[in-house]
């Protein structure tokens, strides 16, 4: 205590005017970092407040959403149009995770690939504008993906899903979702494991050759390996985005009340697609149930790149044989 | 080698191609994509029209003297022409893709130009102009000329009459200068808030911060902000900021001061690590030579520190730019998705994203105004990521020639 207030004290008493003005600027700074520092709190604690209301209290009347059937449910009805409190998260949580794991399975190894072409089988010129490419890629915003996966790729899976049988409503769907999420996950996969790919040491590469082993071997055998530590971060960097991206994905998704949905041609929600609905309202449960939505997307982004993060751990520990 | 092995490793390599093709495909689709179905819409009128088409009923007192003037000759074939009336019509189609009649001229001499506002009387500004969209024309003793008969026959049917009971007409809806305007609010808006804070907190962590875990501790709080999608921002702008100014200011709901102070939560982190690595590479020894000189802590860092970390800062700023440019997911919480013509920073409003999102998100989507848009988007951020490129090039011969 005695030093608290001496430290106070201290900080109240100036020998001059510049060691004043020196300590002032130094508490604006200091200030400015709490400020910054504090956002992440403010988000937690309010959108937990928020998120928190449709399970304690009796939301006009509509009744209390118990939160086992929530995170555990397969439908959901918007509450004030249907006058019910059946809101279930519990498929589009499923959605989410097979959405976002299917686009990484995609986007994965054609991003490796390409990684690879640029670092260390591409000329020097070609692997500049290659970079450059990817460098505009990742500079698209969203939206302008989801345009694209709309105006583009929606008509073609709407006649794919003909041509099996399928009458896929506007071409909406699980398939459509994957692709566009694939298309946005490709440049931070693609420049990650660029720089992971270039990274891996000369000796290796050097070691590899000198034993007999052919170029194209050493690439995917020693390289890739080696690399594999960048690799698996990218896809970790990818997996989150896929999982937090929401104007695009709403787009596409069609918007699915029940589910889980498996099939390529169903239609689809996401938990950001879900939090996109019933913007209009402004009060009451379809407005408190967003944030609830939100709690729930952090969760599962944090449990997925924990785990991911694990997994990571455990192969990255295996040597390169 | 074996001719086994060879084939395989062809194989594997020609994956690699293939992988690569793809991504230039992609990029090369999504240009093709947008400028196919947004080239037509690009003009002036584009950027300086509103959004909301604005209807009137023009009525028109007893009339003395009809027009005189010739066809003039700029009017093409499929401008149709009343001597009488003084006025062309043509077909065109419109932001949402519509037919519509559109008024190509409109003669000095021509009657319509006397022509009162039915709805509002005491409007003296009114009349008919270039540009306009005539929906209908109707007479007192025969059916109305309908615009989806063309022009030509509209045209027809007003020169058989010589006196009308009003016309309706709109002035051409669908631009995009009201999101343009609400873009460049929030742009301002979102760095006046966001840089001081990023950078001084850029500066205390890099300059002032003892290395201890209190400060290991709030570099982590911040480093979080990065994996947090925007859209949980968005959440965040609803929960807080627009509460925070309904409560402070004229505003009523999202407005843009909230989207504002949003965007600036998510572009902290951009901010802050920029400008931390643009004064992580300035010299210790321009600190030490100011302090030298008698300099104090503030005049150096001011002075010194800053003014070599400005490459850093100005790349921060082309960053967050793009950024904003870009955000969607945000904004659609915090400033709202009604598309407005009058815009005030309390208000609700569009960004040109959001301005894309409500668009696909109508019935029917508009597909051409999107693209259009996007083409504009697309190529501001290729604009800037450019420039971002040239000002660390030039900025790193700068310090390896120093250095």
């Amino acid at each position: 205590m005695k030093t608290l207030i001496s430290n106070i004290k201290n900080l109240f008493h100036f020998n001059n005017k510049r060691e004043a003005l020196d300590k002032i600027v130094k508490l604006v700074f200091l200030l400015a970092t709490i400020i910054s520092a504090s956002f992440i709190v403010i988000i937690i604690v309010f959108i937990a407040e928020e998120g928190i209301k449709p399970f304690i209290t009796d939301n006009n009347g509509i009744g209390r959403v118990d939160f086992w059937k929530f995170i555990t449910g397969t439908t959901w009805l918007e509450g004030t149009t249907f006058k019910s409190n059946l809101y279930g998260v519990g498929y589009i949580i499923v959605n989410t995770l097979y959405i976002a794991f299917l686009s990484l399975l995609i986007a994965l190894p054609i991003g490796v690939l390409t990684a690879l072409f640029i670092a260390k089988i591409a000329p020097k010129k070609l692997s500049e504008t290659l970079r450059t490419i990817i460098e505009l890629l990742a500079a698209i915003p969203s939206i302008v993906y989801g345009l694209f996966g709309s105006g583009v790729l929606l008509p073609m899976i709407y006649n794919l899903a003909k041509s099996f049988g399928v009458q896929s409503p506007g071409g909406n769907s699980v398939l459509a979702t994957v692709f566009v999420l694939v298309l946005m996950i490709l440049p931070t996969i693609t420049a990650l494991s660029e720089v992971a790919i270039r990274s891996v040491g000369k000796e290796i590469e050097q070691g590899s050759l000198a034993l007999g082993a052919t170029k194209t071997q050493t690439n995917f055998k020693v390289i890739l390996t080696s690399a594999k530590s960048g690799i698996f971060s990218s896809a970790i960097l990818g997996i989150g985005r896929a999982l937090g991206e929401a104007t695009a994905v709403s787009l596409v998704a069609g918007n699915s009340r029940t589910g889980p949905n498996f099939g390529v041609f169903d239609i689809t929600s996401t938990l950001t697609s879900t939090m996109l609905q019933g913007l209009k309202e402004t009060i009451g449960i379809d407005y408190d149930i967003r944030f609830s939505v939100g709690i729930i997307l952090m969760i599962v982004i944090l449990i997925t790149n924990r785990g991911l993060n694990y997994v990571k751990r455990k192969i990255g520990n295996v040597d390169v044989k | 080698m074996s001719s086994k092995r060879k084939i395989i490793d062809k194989l594997l390599q020609i994956t690699t191609y293939f992988s690569a093709i793809f991504v230039v495909l992609i990029l090369s689709l999504i240009f093709i994509f947008v400028i196919k179905n947004g080239y037509t819409l690009i003009n002036w009128g584009l950027i300086t029209n509103d959004y909301h088409a604005q209807f009137y009923n023009g009525g028109i007192e007893e009339i003395t003297s009809y027009s005189n003037t010739d066809k003039p000759d700029f009017l093409t074939d499929n401008d149709y022409y009343s001597e009488k009336w003084g006025i062309a019509f043509s077909d065109d189609i419109d932001r949402e893709g519509k037919t519509v009649i559109v008024v190509s001229y409109v003669a000095i001499d021509s009657p319509l130009n006397n022509m009162f506002d039915k709805n509002n009387t005491d409007n003296l500004d009114f009349k008919i102009e270039n540009g306009n969209i005539v929906t209908s024309i109707k007479f007192y003793d025969k059916p109305s000329a309908l615009s989806m008969n063309g022009a030509k026959k509209m045209i027809e049917a007003l020169d058989q009459e010589n006196e009308f009971r009003e016309i309706v007409f709109s002035s051409l809806g669908g631009g995009i200068r009201g999101s343009l305007i609400t873009t460049f609010y929030v742009i301002g808006l979102t760095l006046i808030f966001a840089l001081p804070v990023g950078i001084f907190t850029a500066i205390y962590l890099n300059e002032f911060a003892k290395k201890n875990r209190f400060t290991n501790f709030i570099r982590g709080m911040i480093e979080m902000l990065t994996g947090v999608p925007s859209i949980i921002f968005g959440l965040m702008g609803l929960a807080v900021f627009v509460p925070l100014t309904i409560k402070y200011t004229p505003a009523t709901s999202a407005n843009i001061l909230s989207g504002s102070l949003t965007l600036a939560v998510i572009l902290l982190p951009v901010i802050i690590r920029s400008t931390e690595e643009s004064l992580k590479v300035v010299p210790d020894d321009f600190r030490q030579a100011s302090l030298a000189l008698g300099a104090n802590n503030t005049q150096t860092t001011f002075k010194v520190v800053l003014r070599s970390a400005l490459p850093g800062i100005l790349t921060a700023t082309l960053l967050s730019i793009g950024r904003i440019i870009g955000e969607s997911a945000a904004l659609i919480f915090a400033v709202g998705t009604a598309v407005k013509d009058e815009i005030s920073i309390f208000g609700k409003s569009t960004t040109l994203a959001v301005h894309i999102w409500s668009l696909m998100t109508d019935e029917p989507a508009n597909i051409e105004l999107a693209s259009t848009i996007s083409i504009i988007i697309l190529a501001t951020v290729l604009f800037l990521n450019l420039l971002i490129k040239l000002i660390s090039r030039n900025y790193m011969k700068r310090i390896n020639q120093g250095g």
